[in-house]
């Protein structure tokens, strides 16, 4: 069915010392012989050839290296080659209009990995880490997407099916040959196994959230009152990775933004104007309300009080609006290098806490790890996932049913209805991997992909 | 010579299946003619002297739906009724009854023999005549020739059948009785793969040899509820069977005769099932087990003849009864027919639609023990489909085909055509995915309305069913609407009852969901509650106590229904398919299943696989769209 011919610039539309074009389908090699040099080669497997791509007039469009990679052994499963060329747009976008002239059409965007997909070179959650793979904005992130590549996830999940059949299984057996007693679980043993379950999945569950924090980022919003050092503590925290801190364009006055990587999750941290009501500013007061927006947006508040000085009205104020938020929030207390004994901690309501000096960063080791810890939980990286959204929700209803399960394995129900919740276990479980992927999944799924991959 | 009537079905063979098959087509208007070896044993019960059993309960009902005889049948002319499992849940209750043997046989063939338009002739059939790959009639071993358009082969274990005592062995279709030898040659020769299985039955001993008095006697229920929905005035008596154990002895004595056994001398090659396994396998697979149960039960209200249920060997003679006379209370017991082992050639049944008709001849189905399965349950309900699609077909009307989430017997024949077997093929409930809907006491909601659509039930019985279902709405509407307070009369009430008391208002379907609470009990809370049937109360309780369980079940069956109604072109071509495998391509291109549910159901399809034969199919649809605007 994947009779046409694909072709892309798979190092894409920039300026570069090599760029390499990328040909996939069968029939690839009939387009190379007429583009390229040499006569009358035989081109093999895994092998790579030297010489020029010539255009239609035979005029030299450049010097070229060609790798051959044949059917099945290719990234898409099909006969393909790769041609490496020099960099810089001309070059590379000559030799690709030459291929589709030849016959091929450009690949969508996704297209190589789609097929290899279509041709049982990947399952589909490898497929998605590929896409998470190209788009990782750290090297952290980039080593999990590639654990996932690898099938860590699908085979965590077959593991998990398995031990699922085996209770279903043994579960069958009490109902069809109870009196041949071929069972030999106690209850304590189902118990386990179900409980088990629960464990992996949950813990799953906990990891896709450290993946979406790892691949999507966290927004974090200071807080506080004026002069309390909110930008000096945002220029200390982005201070720690300043390489790759961007400004992003078109933030207000009121709420400055920027982006960094802290340990290689992505952080977007606001700025924000104060809270204090003040009735007769108009302008403070759409400060207010953005401010408010930002931190019902934030997945992280970082509340900064004045360790020098007494707590006072406006303080009061924040820790209100605060209480009735239920965002995480981080309590910092500042100017530790002047702390003063007037400083009441005790009415501050909130669990975590943290004494710092931008002066001196005593205490900014110990927030970034807390920022880290937030973000990524006690996961490992290599238990980390990254589910989509409809994974993690598909996710969810299997941990209410496997509670669900729990208890009546526990009450010791009738097994035709366990047998029930454990076969709905197994759906879940094969919705997640995408065990049977219809074309609409598809489309979604590699619409977010660049060309050429 | 060419008979001159001319019929619309012949049917081979008279057992439970051809039984079945012959009765409902000529209900079905269908002139019929039964050709079976031996008119004598029309309906005979060749090994157990038992209809129904786990799962088998199910597939009586629903042959009794489908307009079979079985259920009405065992209702005459059984001995002991018992629902097995009512310590579990509803979807596992099935009804079990002990036979007597010959009146059932005789009972089957009086009802055959005054059923318009079937007329029944002993003799063997050579031979199927075919011509452009449709059916046209069959021919006998005397030469007559049959014209008719539909055949329904019925021939259980009588092709090339031959049974093993010990070393003996001889050609036999049944006991006694004489195989058929050409059919299956003729069956081959129109292009379909024949294989061999085997089989099984028990040694039948003289009660009068046996010491009741050491056995503990089992009855069956005291208020038996009969298989047939339509069974009035039902009053069986209730004989009672005998439990008995092998010993540590009974097992030496198999053990160190094994070199006697066909099957594990090699004699016998073919598979047998593992789920009803003869002694000689029980001992050597469960050898840690120190005892075996074996029923001992009767054959015939008057005779002396007893079955020894669970004792199925092929041990010679002399070895069957040496073990018999080592178990307690058989010292000194006599063998009045001993145990054999049968082998005999089976159709694979992949090659067969969901109709039963073979894929490669129109008109020609199959049904019962040749199709590779195993129980008189299991070819009865074939046989129903067989007969019912018969009829269809000579009407040229769509055929019946039950789905797994509406009969066991779907689910039967989705198991045979679907994934074929490699031994005699059991019903068990663990089989039906979707158990809790296909009990027996719904079998009439289940399938009132397409047996009705092909006037299998008439309008006065399918009406009545109408109206039960209305009924059983209306309660359950109303229960859940009924509400009571914590009253202190209420709670007392409930006191009493043995449950819990309530703290709030409470609706009455909740209290039902207790386990404790049935229907009766609620009356006593609101006593002008309607009185409801036993049937109608039955159900209300069920759907009431189970509805959450209902409810995932019928979300499984939505998504089960999403895959069925994917359908694959018949004439698909699954060389296009690009990234399969040719070994699932040949698999595919052999079964052609007709949707990608089932595709997903066959062995060694993938679900990678399955997912590029979704999206190719998808694709092409999108094509044809594209090209035909």
């Amino acid at each position: 069915m994947h009779d046409d011919i694909i072709a892309a610039i798979a190092t894409g539309y920039v300026e570069s010392a090599i760029a390499v074009i990328r040909v996939s389908g069968y029939g690839c090699y009939g387009i190379l012989k007429k583009i390229f040099s040499r006569k009358n080669i035989k081109f093999e497997d895994k092998r790579v050839y030297y010489g020029h791509i010539l255009d239609e007039n035979r005029a030299v469009i450049d010097e070229v290296l060609v790798s051959v990679f044949k059917s099945p052994h290719s990234y898409t499963g099909e006969d393909s080659f790769e041609i490496g060329c020099h960099g810089g747009l001309m070059v590379s976008n000559s030799i690709l209009q030459l291929i589709l002239s030849r016959g091929a059409r450009m690949a969508q965007p996704g297209e190589f990995t789609k097929r290899a997909f279509l041709n049982g070179k990947m399952d589909l959650s490898q497929a998605a880490a590929v896409a998470k793979v190209i788009s990782a904005k750290s090297a952290r992130a980039l080593h999990i997407a590639q654990l996932q590549l690898k099938g860590n996830f699908s085979n965590e999940i077959e593991e998990i099916r398995k031990n699922i059949l085996l209770l279903l299984a043994e579960n069958e057996v009490n109902i069809d040959h109870a009196d041949e007693a071929l069972s030999d679980f106690s209850k304590e043993k189902r118990l386990d196994m179900v409980n088990n379950i629960y464990k992996r999945l949950s813990f799953i569950l906990r990891a896709s959230q450290s993946g979406k924090s790892l691949f999507d980022g966290m927004k974090i919003s200071i807080i506080g009152k004026p002069n309390v050092g909110k930008s000096s503590l945002l220029n200390k925290i982005t201070g720690i990775d300043r390489s790759i801190v961007t400004d992003i364009p078109g933030t207000t006055r009121d709420v400055v933004s920027e982006q960094l990587t802290i340990k290689g999750i992505p952080f977007t941290l606001l700025d924000t104007a104060g809270i204090r009501q003040s009735s007769d500013d108009i302008i403070e007061n759409l400060g207010i309300q953005r401010t408010v927006n930002a931190m019902k947006n934030s997945d992280i508040i970082l509340a900064l009080f004045d360790l020098s000085s007494r707590l006072d009205e406006e303080d009061f104020d924040i820790i209100n609006t605060l209480q009735k938020n239920s965002n995480t929030v981080i309590a910092i207390f500042n100017k530790y290098d002047n702390k003063s004994a007037l400083f009441d901690k005790s009415a501050i309501p909130f669990k975590r806490q943290i004494e710092i000096s931008c002066k001196t960063s005593y205490g900014l080791k110990e927030l970034v790890d807390k920022l880290e810890q937030i973000a990524v939980g006690s996961v490992a990286d290599s238990d980390i996932v990254s589910l989509n959204a409809s994974q993690i929700v598909t996710l969810k209803e299997g941990l209410k049913l496997c509670s669900s399960l729990l208890n009546d394995v526990k009450a010791e129900i009738d097994p035709t209805l366990i047998s029930v919740e454990i076969a709905g276990l197994i759906d879940i479980l094969d919705e997640i991997i995408g065990k049977i992927t219809t074309e609409d999944m598809l489309d979604v799924m590699f619409r977010n992909f660049c060309v050429g991959k | 010579m060419f008979y001159p009537k001319r019929y619309d079905v012949v049917v081979i063979g008279g057992g439970h299946a051809g039984c079945e098959a012959s009765l409902i087509a000529a209900r079905m208007g269908m002139k019929t003619l039964l050709i079976t070896i031996n008119l004598d044993s029309i309906g005979a019960m060749s090994c157990n002297p038992a209809i129904g059993g786990l799962a088998k309960g199910h597939l009586v009902k629903e042959i009794d739906m489908l307009g079979g005889e079985m259920a009405r049948n065992i209702d005459e002319t059984g001995l002991q009724f018992k629902m097995l499992n009512k310590s579990k849940g509803p979807a596992v209750w099935s009804s079990r009854a002990q036979a007597d043997m010959p009146a059932y046989r005789l009972r089957m063939k009086h009802v055959m023999e005054h059923q318009d338009n079937l007329d029944m002739k002993q003799a063997t059939v050579d031979e199927i005549l075919d011509e452009n790959g449709k059916i046209v009639g069959v021919k006998t071993n005397i030469g007559n020739e049959y014209l008719c358009s539909a055949v329904v082969v019925t021939t259980g274990t009588f092709m090339k059948g031959k049974i093993f005592i010990g070393l003996n062995e001889y050609s036999a279709g049944r006991a006694w009785e004489p195989p058929s030898i050409k059919l299956s040659d003729s069956l081959r020769s129109l292009g379909l793969r024949v294989g061999r299985l085997k089989t099984g039955t028990t040694p039948r001993l003289d009660a009068r040899t046996i010491d009741f008095d050491v056995l503990a006697a089992q009855l069956g229920d005291d208020n038996p509820i009969p298989f047939s929905f339509r069974t009035k005035n039902f009053n069986r008596p209730n004989m009672p069977c005998y439990l008995a154990y092998t010993n540590e002895n009974t097992h030496n004595i198999i053990l160190s005769n094994l070199d006697q056994s066909p099957l594990y001398s090699g004699m016998v090659s073919s598979l047998g099932p593992r789920y009803c396994p003869s002694i000689e396998d029980k001992v050597v697979r469960f050898y840690d087990k120190q005892r075996h149960q074996i029923f001992l039960e009767p054959q015939d209200e008057g005779s002396t003849e007893i079955y020894a249920d669970g004792l199925h060997t092929s041990l010679g003679y002399e070895v069957q009864l040496a073990f018999l006379r080592s178990i307690k209370g058989l010292e000194e017991v006599e063998i009045m027919r001993p145990g054999y082992a049968i082998d005999y050639d089976f159709v694979d049944p992949t090659q067969l639609n969901h109709s039963l008709e073979t894929k490669n001849v129109r008109g020609l189905f199959l049904a019962g023990q040749i199709n590779g399965t195993s129980g008189y349950e299991e070819a009865a309900a074939q046989g129903a489909v067989a007969g019912i699609n018969a009829a269809l077909y000579i009407q040229n009307r769509d055929p019946l085909i039950l789905e797994r989430d509406e009969a066991y017997t779907g689910v039967l024949i989705d198991d045979l055509v679907t994934k074929g077997t490699k031994e005699p093929y059991r019903m068990f409930t663990s089989r039906a995915e979707y158990r809790l809907l296909l009990r027996e006491d719904n079998t009439q909601l289940r399938l009132a309305q397409k047996s009705y659509n092909l006037s299998l039930i008439d309008k006065v019985y399918f009406e009545q069913i109408k109206e039960s279902e209305q009924k059983i709405e209306r309660s359950i509407y109303k229960l859940k609407n009924t509400y009571i307070f914590p009253t202190k009369v209420s709670n007392l009430k409930l006191k009493d009852m043995g449950t819990e008391i309530i703290k709030t208002k409470t609706d009455l379907a909740k209290l039902l969901r207790r386990v404790e609470i049935q229907y009766n009990d609620l009356k006593k809370l609101i006593p002008d509650l309607e009185e409801l049937d036993s049937f109608i109360k039955q159900e209300v309780e069920i759907q009431i106590k189970y509805e959450g369980y209902f409810r995932l079940q019928h979300q499984q069956i939505e998504k089960f229904r999403k895959y069925e109604s994917l359908f694959i072109p018949k004439n698909f071509d699954y060389s296009k398919v690009g990234g399969l495998s040719n070994e699932v391509k040949g698999k595919l291109m052999d079964i052609r299943p007709k949707s990608i549910g089932q595709a997903m159901r066959m062995p060694g399809v993938t679900p990678a696989a399955v997912s590029l034969l979704l999206i190719y199919i998808k694709k092409r649809d999108e094509r044809k769209i594209k090209s035909s605007a």
